[in-house]
């Protein structure tokens, strides 16, 4: 199988995991809408958790793999882990604009306003800002060496920021709430609740499987056309 | 017991905001996905 038939490979599998994810997606939204009770002190606001959560689960993802793969790249050299980096870029810039947008829409009617500058939501914003610059470096940057290397070194220094954001909740006094699931006791959320949860962490992981594998495969096709004008040129 | 706050609004915004980010990035990148899976060969 040629390259560029791997890549389209790549872009369809990609297409197929993006259907079955967004569908899983709206599925879930049925249920945490419909058939997940309303928590009795939040209102209806609380269900915005089922969204807010699993988007920032699977940006953390997104970017923990931009920093594992590009630190790969700088050690193997291999085009193959740029471009997957990139990719995983792209999707965690996306879900984590999701996570600002429905974080305010959570925060002002429980807290009364739409944003504090406290250390989780700061931190956080600084992980977009980064990967925005990660993705203006690469779009700014022409020689294909230059432009792996030097955003391998800013994936990495943002990917570094993740344990940091993790942590904010404990090493400062914050207005952000401590994990109710990522916590040693275990779980504090009644099951049902707890369900919803874990099923839409599952259909969001699927959509950034989905998205990033169809983005992968669109930069290898893009490569591998490259390749063949320049070995027919 | 006091019923629960009537912030409907909130929760409905942040599933529909997030539905249109979902859909205006998926076929974006769905439209990206169809242009790479064109044949270069075949006629324009």
């Amino acid at each position: 199988m040629s390259n560029l038939e791997q890549a389209r490979a790549l872009v369809k599998r990609g297409q197929v995991m993006t259907v079955i994810a967004v569908t899983a997606i709206a599925l879930c939204a049925v249920r945490a809408l419909l058939f997940t009770p309303v928590e009795r002190f939040q209102g209806p606001a609380q269900k915005i958790f089922y969204l807010h959560v699993p988007a920032a689960w699977s940006a953390f993802l997104a970017f923990g793999l931009v920093g594992i793969v590009s630190g790969l790249y700088l050690w193997l050299d291999d085009r193959r882990l740029d471009l997957f980096a990139e990719a995983s870029a792209e999707t965690g810039t996306i879900l984590t604009a999701i996570v600002l947008i429905t974080g305010p829409i959570w925060g002002k009617p429980i807290w009364g306003a739409w944003w504090v500058w406290d250390a989780r939501l700061t931190s956080t914003l600084f992980l977009f800002f980064i990967f925005i610059g990660y993705h203006s470096l690469r779009a700014a940057v022409h020689d294909p060496q230059d432009r792996a290397r030097f955003s391998a070194v800013l994936g990495i220094l943002g990917a570094m920021l993740i344990p940091f954001i993790h942590l904010t909740v404990y090493l400062f006094r914050t207005q952000h709430p401590m994990p109710v699931v990522a916590r040693p006791e275990g779980p504090t959320l009644p099951g049902v609740m707890l369900l919803t949860l874990l099923l839409s962490l599952g259909a969001f992981t699927l959509l950034y499987l989905g998205w990033t594998t169809l983005r992968y495969g669109i930069g290898r096709v893009r490569e591998a056309r490259e390749e063949l004008h320049d070995a027919t040129a | 017991m006091t019923p629960p706050p009537d912030n409907g609004a909130y929760m409905i915004a942040a599933y529909a905001i997030t539905g249109v980010i979902l859909l205006v990035y998926g076929w974006s990148l769905w439209r990206r996905g169809a242009a790479a899976m064109k044949d270069d060969s075949a006629p324009h």
